[in-house]
């Protein structure tokens, strides 16, 4: 019995002198909301982090009256590589770095364009604290460090706004889309996708954006914004898509989920707008004599949300012609993305993949030439199907209303 | 031997939790790539077979740890050394599955923490389980059976929720061909997990109803076989077959993606004590066979006070068998299962078994 | 330092006290003496003279006159049947007084003058003491060396109230009290079989406690009867004041944090219990009873939930498993996601914390160590002081640690939610002495998560089942019915299904007669309207 208080003595001293070594407290550690990567004139890499303040975050309450200090500090350091950045921090911050929340990840255009994202991502996939969920946007003709700078109205930590942003619009609008680094490294990887990426850019006052007056007025002087989505290519930022081209290829890679789609009417432009709901997208492959063809299938369905002009929306053969008008539309867009892709070499819309899962032999021969050779030239049939489901809580409008009084 | 009796309700448990042990942890059959789960199916039928061999010796000396009966079937010098040889491999397996989980808690939760006292921890749990007995082991492991359970099916639904599940990475289905399955079957998963049941036939004799711990052991085999063959699709459904193949232990980064409604996020320290529990039962298992079969090989009375010596070797064992995790696991892949698994696994049992046939028709 | 590691066989010389002596039994004289006035100096010497000790001479009989005395201890005797009974009958009636003459005095009281219940005689001074000690009243003759020993027992007791410590909504509101026979006939109006076993001893060298070890016989099982008795029967100590005096030497495991042997107030507990093939033991003076075996479950069982339907009734066992988690586990849990595993926080919460924590000079594990042992403080505060001040001190507890402590920056408000939590969690628990153990394992739980985080906790749980699964209570292993799982005795465990389904009593506990419910006796009332006659014609309009 002795002999085993004695031993449990010496463990518990054991336990008090080890110093716990992975012991983190949360005085000791800087939170990492976001992290920015440049590249500058000398070839090296520059790190931008955006540490949030805790007390400035949440405080403000307590001590009352007194003027609170900006939610987060950004600072810049450079580096040869991601890793020595990361620690070169350490000369001029008090704590350590604590990356487990870093939520985005923000490449500068020019890095994209030059060097390609290839080279950074071994480290965030490497470190045990970096999460694979964080989101990646590239820095549309800016720096990524302006982008981190940025203190945004509302949402006190701008990578929140940032992220939450990319959410809704990829579910609101559908012309950017999220990309998250599990879904960028495979999509490197792959040989019959390309990674797409969202770009965002801050309109107005670049210099005004860092600062806490930027907030102070009801229209902050800059505001981020989410623009195009970047097309790769071997790892290379090689082009924009906006706006019409962005969504096609949403449609292509079946991540719409609500948007909008105007048609023009009777020369009327742009004079009734079709809300889709939902929507399902099939990119079906078939092989001909060893060529591969592609057929997309859109169905989508939706509302009608808006009509500027006298349409009889009660009349089943409108709604039909209105339909078809909707899937015209569609189908254009989704053309226009794949000549976009075609143009640049770069298979975005993972038809490679596509075609490996239908003849993986095939996909062998077709490969190493997939992105050069084969993708620009594949022919792909668009398949589109609307359908009108309601017409909102009113059947005609008013307008025609105001037309028949006419009569 | 202690006198101790288990049920077959408490069998299943272990046998169940000793193959989810490490096998949730690591990466199984990457060879046949997207096919993985394919080889683990096969691997369960063919550790199904093995079992019956395993239990099949049993059945023919009852109430007698392997140790002695491999005595009797080849004679007591080679049965000794046979027996000695197989408390080795043991020690060794708890070693393996030790550093597997040392290795795992020091990458991603404790990176400043030196590997030995995490692995000492660790040894020190099975240690105070062991020394009790085979019963407490068993109605630990129906306790904790349930926590651990429902840790993964929670995980699981979790991860269907949070829509991660694309099944297009499962294809192209055997894309090529069933040759790569079959080769990863028979030279992976039969063996790991599949085939380290052999470990219970130091635990068989404890039992109180053979006929229905036959059926227990199967059953544990085959719900096991099919977790992980589920675990596995989803691994690579949701990571895609290259990070599958990349990652040191794929369900910590399928669990890495869990993001539900805002909050649920961010789990796998969850996940990972689940996996804690399921590695303490299969150190457990191997050191408890191991301490038996000293404590019966050497005529020692009981095994309580050999725990502590064999808890040191098995640690130090532990930390000296590689130097750097890339050694140990292509140790794990290219040397294990042909020179210990296949000889330990398949060749002994059988010719065991084969001479104890002929040995009962004789008489 | 090799000292330690040597066996330890030094330890022999103190033999001596491991009897205890009781004082000075030898000091009886051999026998009764046959003179009445020295019997009575031994009395008066033995007893110091106590002012309690009433001795009172009696002259009986007629000529001659028999000289008697009646003694017995004022306070232990039920003074009025004293008065009335005992003294008038011997003196009073007059034919009594010439048989008193002419036969032996002490048949003629023992079989015509008294009465009284129980009668019977003494021998010796070990028997007359003890008898007189319990407050029996002696009757002593001058001339004769036997006396008789009247059951008078009685005295002042505490009345039956409703115990303070198992309060219920539903259900009995009387409780045992100090006296013995008082505790046995509660549970005997409740069981009225009689295969309702009781056997006594008397425990203590010089209290000499009455304790009693009660079971069905035919349900309990006799192998556990035998150990119970078994383990009482080696009890050689000086004094048992309460039955946890009894509980400490009959545990099966002292180094554990756990209660082996449950302990209640309430006679409908030791009841439904005993139907369960349980043994209760009951020691005098202290209301609270022991009940052995004691399995996990039981103590998060409330009597109630037997009342009580069936679904809120499991809802209610889910949820007190739920809150002894808590309580063992939350403080810990705290510190290691904030210490350790800060990822798995979401940011949201995280900042808050962490800007709580930013305005705290302490590390979060001495933070949470300085919380609760103020807590702990103020919770024995809180048992000790008198009524009057208790309303003060709750304020200045709410105030100090609530807020003063969180404003002046020494606490955090997150760790002070926390230790609430805990707090209420732990007082949820049904039974007092699990929630003891709670509160000292959360203490070790703490120190595991402040060393290695969650890895720390999930090793502590480890090690908690084992240790949990390794108990046993007089045999029967701690965790049955979870652990080795038998189907069948679940319905009374997490879940506790209507009492039509729980058939069977535990069958680790009793054995022989396992069947407690008939059959089909799940409610089946007649289908639809055939009660009521009048709706059959008219439907459901009542005119």
């Amino acid at each position: 019995m002795n002999r085993g208080i004695v031993l449990l003595l010496l463990f518990s001293v054991l336990i008090l002198l080890s110093g716990c070594w992975s012991k983190k407290e949360l005085t000791d550690i800087a939170i990492i909301s976001a992290f920015g990567i440049d590249k500058n004139d000398k070839g090296q890499y520059v790190g931008t982090i955006q540490v949030i303040n805790p007390g400035n975050v949440t405080g403000g309450q307590q001590d009352g009256g007194s003027s609170i200090g900006p939610p987060i500090n950004v600072y810049t350091e450079t580096g040869n590589n991601l890793t020595e950045v990361s620690r070169k921090f350490s000369t001029g911050i008090s704590r350590r770095l604590y990356y487990a929340h870093t939520n985005l990840v923000v490449v500068g255009e020019r890095l994209a364009r030059e060097d390609g994202i290839l080279r950074l991502f071994d480290a965030m996939d490497r470190d045990p604290e970096f999460r694979i969920t964080s989101e990646v946007i590239i820095a549309q003709d800016m720096e990524a460090k302006d982008i981190v700078r940025t203190i945004t109205p509302i949402d006190k930590i701008p990578s929140n706004k940032v992220i939450k942003t990319l959410k809704s619009t990829e579910k609101n609008w559908g012309t950017h889309l999220r990309a998250n680094m599990k879904d960028v490294l495979n999509n490197l990887v792959s040989d019959g996708k390309e990674p797409l990426i969202t770009g965002f850019r801050i309109k107005g006052e670049i210099d005004q954006a860092m600062k806490m007056a930027n907030i102070e007025e009801t229209t902050p002087k800059a505001v981020l914004e989410a623009e195009g989505i970047a097309l790769f290519r071997n790892g290379k930022l090689v082009d924009w898509l906006q706006g019409s081209t962005a969504r096609g290829s949403l449609w292509i890679l079946d991540k719409i989920e609500k948007t909008d789609v105007n048609i023009n009417w009777q020369e009327h432009e742009e004079a009734i707008a079709y809300e889709v709901i939902r929507q399902k997208t099939k990119v079906l492959p078939k092989i001909y004599n060893e060529e591969p063809l592609i057929t997309i299938d859109v169905s989508a369905e939706g509302d009608i949300g808006e009509v500027e002009i006298p349409v009889d929306l009660t009349d089943p053969l409108v709604l039909v012609k209105i339909e078809k008008e909707v899937e015209k539309e569609i189908k254009k867009e989704i053309q226009e993305a794949i000549k976009q892709a075609q143009k640049n070499k770069s298979d975005v819309f993972g038809f490679g993949e596509v075609v490996q899962r239908a003849d993986p032999k095939l996909w062998k021969k077709l490969k190493s030439d997939w992105n050069s050779v084969y993708f620009p030239e594949l022919v792909v049939d668009v398949k589109v199907d609307a359908f009108v489901r309601r017409t909102g809580i009113r059947t005609k409008s008013f307008l025609t209303e105001i037309e028949e009084n006419r009569k | 031997m202690e006198k101790a009796k288990i049920s077959s309700y408490q069998l299943f448990v272990l046998v169940l939790l000793f193959e989810l042990g490490s096998a949730l942890l690591l990466p199984l059959a990457m060879t046949a790539k997207q096919d993985a789960w394919i080889a683990v199916l096969l691997g369960m039928i063919g550790g199904m077979f093995l079992f019956i061999i395993f239990f099949r010796l049993y059945q023919y000396y009852p109430d007698k740890l392997p140790t002695m009966y491999a005595q009797m079937i080849v004679g007591k010098p080679l049965g000794k050394v046979l027996a000695f040889l197989y408390i080795l491999y043991f020690a060794y397996l708890a070693a393996r599955v030790l550093r597997d989980f040392g290795v795992m808690l020091v990458t991603f939760a404790y990176p400043e923490t030196p590997l030995f006292i995490v692995n000492a921890l660790l040894i020190i749990v099975v240690v105070y389980a062991v020394r009790k007995g085979i019963e407490v082991l068993g109605r630990t492991g129906e306790l904790l059976f349930t926590i651990m359970y429902l840790l993964v099916v929670t995980g699981f639904i979790l991860i269907v929720i949070s829509g991660l599940i694309d099944v297009n990475n499962l294809k192209p289905i055997l894309g090529e061909g069933i040759l790569p399955v079959i080769k990863a079957a028979f030279t992976e998963t039969l063996y790991f997990p599949f085939g380290e049941t052999v470990v219970f036939a130091m635990i068989f004799p404890y039992l109180n109803n053979s006929r229905k711990a036959r059926i227990a052991g199967l059953t544990a085999i085959g719900l096991s076989g099919i977790n992980l063959t589920l675990v596995m699709l989803m691994n690579i459904s949701v990571l895609g077959v290259n990070l599958t193949s990349r990652a040191p232990f794929p369900l910590l980064a399928t669990i890495q993606m869990i993001q539900v409604a805002e909050f649920i996020e961010r789990l796998d320290i969850f996940f990972m004590l689940a996996l804690i529990i399921g590695g303490f039962f299969k150190i457990g298992i191997f050191f408890y066979a191991v301490v038996t079969g000293v404590a019966n090989l050497f005529s020692i009375e009981s095994h309580t006070r050999l725990c502590y010596p064999m808890a040191l070797v098995v640690l130090l064992l532990s930390i000296t068998m590689a130097s750097s995790f890339a050694e140990h696991v292509k140790e794990g892949y290219k040397f294990v299962p042909m020179l210990l698994h296949l000889p330990f696994q398949v060749f002994f049992p059988i010719i065991l078994l084969v001479i104890a046939m002929i040995k009962r028709r004789k008489a | 330092m090799p000292g330690f590691f040597k066996n330890k066989h030094k330890k022999s010389n103190t033999t001596n006290e491991n009897q205890t002596q009781p004082p000075s039994e030898q000091d009886f004289p051999d026998s009764i003496d046959v003179r009445l006035s020295n019997n009575l100096d031994v009395i008066k010497n033995k007893t110091g003279n106590s002012f309690d000790v009433i001795i009172r001479n009696v002259s009986i009989g007629l000529q001659p006159k028999i000289q008697t005395a009646i003694v017995y201890i004022d306070g232990l005797v039920d003074s009025q049947s004293i008065k009335d009974f005992l003294i008038e009958s011997i003196i009073k009636s007059p034919d009594l007084q010439e048989k008193l003459i002419q036969q032996d005095p002490l048949e003629v009281i023992e079989d015509e003058a008294l009465p009284f219940g129980s009668i019977r005689n003494a021998h010796d001074w070990v028997q007359l003491f003890s008898a007189l000690m319990d407050g029996e009243t002696i009757i002593l003759v001058d001339g004769k060396t036997k006396v008789l020993v009247v059951d008078t027992r009685g005295g002042d007791r505490r009345s039956i109230e409703e115990p303070t410590s198992q309060v219920t909504v539903r259900g009995p509101r009387d409780g045992f009290t100090e006296s013995i026979i008082t505790n046995t006939s509660l549970v005997r109006r409740r069981i009225k079989s009689p295969n309702l076993w009781v056997e006594a001893r008397k425990l203590g060298k010089v209290t000499n406690t009455d304790v009693a070890i009660m079971y069905i016989n035919g349900i309990a099982n006799e192998k556990i009867v035998e150990e119970v008795r078994r383990r009482i029967d080696q009890i050689d100590v000086d004094s048992v004041l309460e039955s946890g005096y009894i509980e400490q030497f009959i545990e099966d495991q002292t180094f554990t944090s756990f209660p082996t042997l449950y302990h209640t107030e309430r006679p409908d507990t030791v009841s439904g219990n005993l139907l369960e093939g349980r043994i209760a033991i009951f020691v005098d003076g202290t209301p609270f009873v022991l009940i052995a075996p004691a399995v996990f479950i039981q103590f998060f069982q409330a009597v109630e939930d037997y009342y009580a339907r069936f679904d809120i009734a499991t809802a209610l066992r889910f949820l007190r498993i739920l809150i002894f988690s808590i309580s063992i586990i939350a403080p810990a849990a705290y510190i290691a996601a904030t210490t350790f595993h800060q990822e798995m926080i979401p940011t949201q919460l995280l900042i808050a914390v962490a800007a709580q924590r930013e305005a705290v000079p302490f590390p979060a594990f001495v933070e949470a160590l300085i919380m609760e042992v103020t807590f702990e403080i103020l919770r024995e505060a809180g048992i000790r002081m008198p009524r009057a001040v208790g309303s003060a001190i709750s304020i200045v507890g709410a105030l100090v640690i609530g807020q003063a402590a969180v404003q002046a920056g020494i606490v955090s408000p997150a760790m002070t939610i926390v230790v609430a939590m805990t707090a209420i969690a732990s007082f949820a628990t049904p039974s007092f002495a699990m929630a003891i153990s709670a509160r000292l394992v959360r203490f070790v739980f703490m120190i595991a998560a402040a060393t290695f985080g969650f890895y720390g906790i999930i090793l502590g749980i480890i090690m908690l089942t084992i240790h949990l699964s390794g108990l046993r209570s007089f045999g029967v292993p701690y965790m049955t019915p979870m652990a080795p799982f038998i189907l069948k005795e679940n319905a009374d465990t997490f879940f506790r299904l209507p009492w039509w389904a729980l058939k069977r009593r535990p069958q680790l506990i009793s054995e022989g007669n396992m069947i407690r419910v008939g059959k089909d006796q799940k409610p089946e009332p007649p289908i639809g309207r055939g009660m009521l006659k009048f709706t059959e014609e008219k439907g459901d309009q009542d005119e």
